[in-house]
């Protein structure tokens, strides 16, 4: 009974602390192309410690899981993976943002909103991946994104690349650079609609 | 028209390569190589590069044409190549000037694509030419003179990412206890950026260390599994954390569950004075041999069903290593018998600790962690009792070897509550034995030493301890084993050796 009591509050902890906090919905999906494509701003990438931090000069890289659900915390039918690179321009007072991947796409002088917009409408899922969901069915979409410090690795003289010191650091500290990250959740949506 | 072009990745090249040069150009190294046009100087020509001039708004295409025969003016020169990126969002534009005969001089804006250089996308202040290169955190005469040169070789060029990262590493190769960071500023001129070396002291250097985590999960084949989960939240001088008891045998005779909560300030005016307040509650059972053996003896306190626990604390640094704290520990232990009955065990909490690392060189260090503890019973306390307890630690790392010995001793006088009694047969300590076999119900009195050997994170050991009531037997135990050994992970078979027969114990888990 002491252990179920107490997984419940540890459940309930983690959820309580955990940067993972889902916030309103704030885009939306047009079809072009033959691509699934999202639109919209403010997903709150480009706020709070984070902003700070580019503010600094220092740059952050924000990597984004994008899933297409048949119904709300519903079943995956699409899934994409998307790596931005976001740095603020000191003297122009934009930000720029770089997508990874081939080829590597850049653009700068944005405002925050227009940089995560920018990040969003980059992200797209191919039409034939959707199935019957590509068919005027209504589907949900769930966003992830977790964003890292661009900081070099201390110290290149240490050949333990990987360890179990460093999975356990990363999975259960709250490292010194740790930037948050978030979730979004919205639909219904059509496409074409 | 007759001229063939270059291939577009050769011109996209040449123009990046010349629009890297132009970039370093403002500063005062690059300036000398090519002085800047003294403001009035008759413009021969304006032509972009890098970008087909019809891709240009027509009117950015008019005031570029303009410039030729005009009068050179940096101010405005520079808002059109700030255009010209506004218009094409993709690029960087910026602006080199040749020098001509008749004091003219030619206008070139170099544009190149963001995405095909690795820096720029990076980080799009690499495009600056770099000012000055400051320190912050500590005295630039700390660095070494070789480290300063290369800093400076940074001045005066388009910083370069690498080199700056490779940079960092040197420097706390060379400062260990630092962590050092990069921030970027604007300079004094447009254009120009300030790049600034933080260090800021890693935990190492702190007078006054935030409190260890006492997060583990662990199973031991004779106890089962026990879990703690302390979730730090906070910053570099203040703290709260979060913990959770999960069915935790692991470090008392009693098991409980439950939640505590730490506060921690180990800056309070200043570096070397900290504060603390940990409030924890937990519910707590009995196995049943820890049950009988409490029945059997009058002297011990009865068990209690919860225990409430509030401790504030003060500590003052000497030292980097050495370090007092005194407070007061308050408990409330609600009888598991005679619910709501309750007991009190209040006590006046002194204790000192030192630690202290020593690098020999980067791949070996040694590191010394050792402290003593009295708490003695007051402030109304139900039970009276006085509880020393010291312990020590040795550890040598060489390349992917590790050697660590230590011991621990304590002692308790009058009637201490269950939780300050000792117990030996766990996961640290006494590997191999069974605590609910040795001493079901805790002893008075304790000692135990330990001497491990890892390499890899494989490793074997030997523990020998005793823990005792006053007037019963001191016998001595020991045991061996082996298996992982790391700092977080564990997983290892040990045996008692002077036990009448050779059960095996496993036991595995991860601390963090």
């Amino acid at each position: 009974m002491h252990l179920t009591h107490a997984r419940l509050a540890l459940i309930t902890a983690v959820v309580c602390v955990s940067p993972l906090a889902v916030v309103a919905q704030s885009f939306d999906v047009r079809a072009v192309a033959g691509m699934l494509q999202l639109r919209g701003s403010g997903v709150g990438l480009i706020e709070g410690r984070v902003a700070d931090h580019l503010k600094d000069g220092r740059s952050v890289r924000a990597d984004f899981e994008l899933t297409v659900l048949e119904k709300p915390r519903g079943g995956a039918v699409a899934h994409g993976q998307y790596s931005f690179i976001v740095s603020y321009d000191l003297w122009e007072q934009r930000f720029a943002v770089t997508r990874a991947g081939t080829p590597p796409r850049s653009i700068s002088h944005l405002t925050a909103r227009n940089a995560e917009g920018w990040c969003l409408e980059n992200m797209t899922v191919p039409l034939t991946s959707l199935g019957r969901f590509a068919r005027d069915v209504p589907f949900w979409i769930r966003i992830d994104y977790r964003v890292e410090d661009r900081a070099p690795a201390a110290n290149p003289d240490d050949d333990s690349a990987f360890g179990l010191r460093t999975l356990i650091d990363v999975l259960s500290r709250r490292r010194q650079d740790e930037m948050p990250g978030r979730s979004l959740e919205g639909g219904p949506f059509r496409v074409g609609k | 028209m007759a001229r063939r072009l270059p291939r577009p990745f050769d011109m996209r090249t040449l123009t990046l390569l010349l629009l890297l040069a132009s970039i370093a150009a403002p500063s005062s190294k690059a300036s000398a190589q090519e002085p800047e046009p003294a403001e009035g100087t008759r413009i021969e020509s304006a032509e972009v590069s890098g970008l087909a001039l019809d891709q240009l708004s027509p009117g950015l295409q008019r005031d570029i044409e303009a410039l030729k025969g005009d009068r050179f003016e940096r101010g405005r020169i520079n808002r059109l190549a700030q255009r010209i990126e506004e218009e094409h969002p993709d690029v960087v534009a910026a602006v080199r000037t040749v020098p001509r005969p008749d004091e003219e001089v030619r206008v070139i804006f170099l544009v190149a694509r963001i995405s095909d250089d690795g820096d720029l996308a990076s980080n799009i202040n690499l495009r600056y030419a770099v000012e000055s290169v400051e320190v912050e955190g500590i005295a630039y005469t700390e660095i070494s003179q070789v480290l300063r040169d290369r800093m400076q070789r940074l001045v005066g060029g388009k910083l370069e990412a690498d080199e700056a990262d490779d940079l960092i590493a040197r420097l706390e190769a060379e400062r260990p206890g630092y962590d050092v960071s990069r921030r970027i500023e604007r300079g004094s001129r447009p254009g120009r950026i300030r790049v600034v070396f933080e260090f800021s002291e890693s935990e190492r250097l702190r007078w006054i260390p935030f409190a260890r985590s006492r997060s583990r999960y662990v199973y031991h084949s004779d106890q089962g599994w026990s879990g703690v989960h302390d979730i730090p939240m906070g910053g570099r001088d203040h703290r709260v954390t979060l913990g959770f008891a999960f069915s935790n045998t692991d470090d008392l005779i009693e098991e409980y569950s439950g939640v505590r909560v730490r506060f921690e300030s180990r800056r309070v005016g200043t570096e070397r004075f900290g504060l603390g307040l940990e409030v924890s509650r937990f519910n707590n059972t009995w196995r049943e041999p820890t049950q009988l053996a409490l029945a059997a003896n009058a002297a011990i306190p009865e068990p209690y069903r919860t225990r409430l626990t509030v401790e504030p604390r003060a500590t003052v640094a000497f030292t980097r290593h050495l370090r007092a704290t005194g407070g007061i520990s308050f408990s409330n232990l609600v009888s598991l018998s005679h619910s709501p009955d309750s007991q009190m065990a209040n006590a006046v909490v002194g204790g000192l600790a030192y630690t202290q690392r020593w690098d020999l060189d980067s791949r070996s260090h040694q590191n010394v962690d050792a402290g003593y503890e009295i708490r003695s019973s007051g402030l109304d306390s139900d039970l009276t009792y006085r509880r020393h307890f010291g312990h020590a630690s040795y550890r040598y790392d060489n390349d992917h070897n590790t050697v660590i010995a230590s011991v621990l001793l304590g002692r308790v006088t009058g009637q201490a509550p269950l939780f300050e009694r000792f117990s030996l047969g766990d996961t640290s300590t006494l590997r191999g034995w069974n605590k609910f076999d040795i001493a079901p119900a805790g002893g008075n009195h304790v000692f135990h030493q330990s001497l491990e050997y890892r390499f890899y994170n494989v490793g074997l050991f030997v523990d020998t301890g005793s823990v005792w009531d006053t007037g019963t037997d001191k016998r001595l135990r020991a045991s061996t084993g082996v298996g992982i050994l790391g700092d977080n992970f564990f997983a290892t078979l040990a045996f008692p050796l002077n036990a009448g027969g050779a059960n095996a114990t496993f036991m595995m888990g991860v601390r963090f």
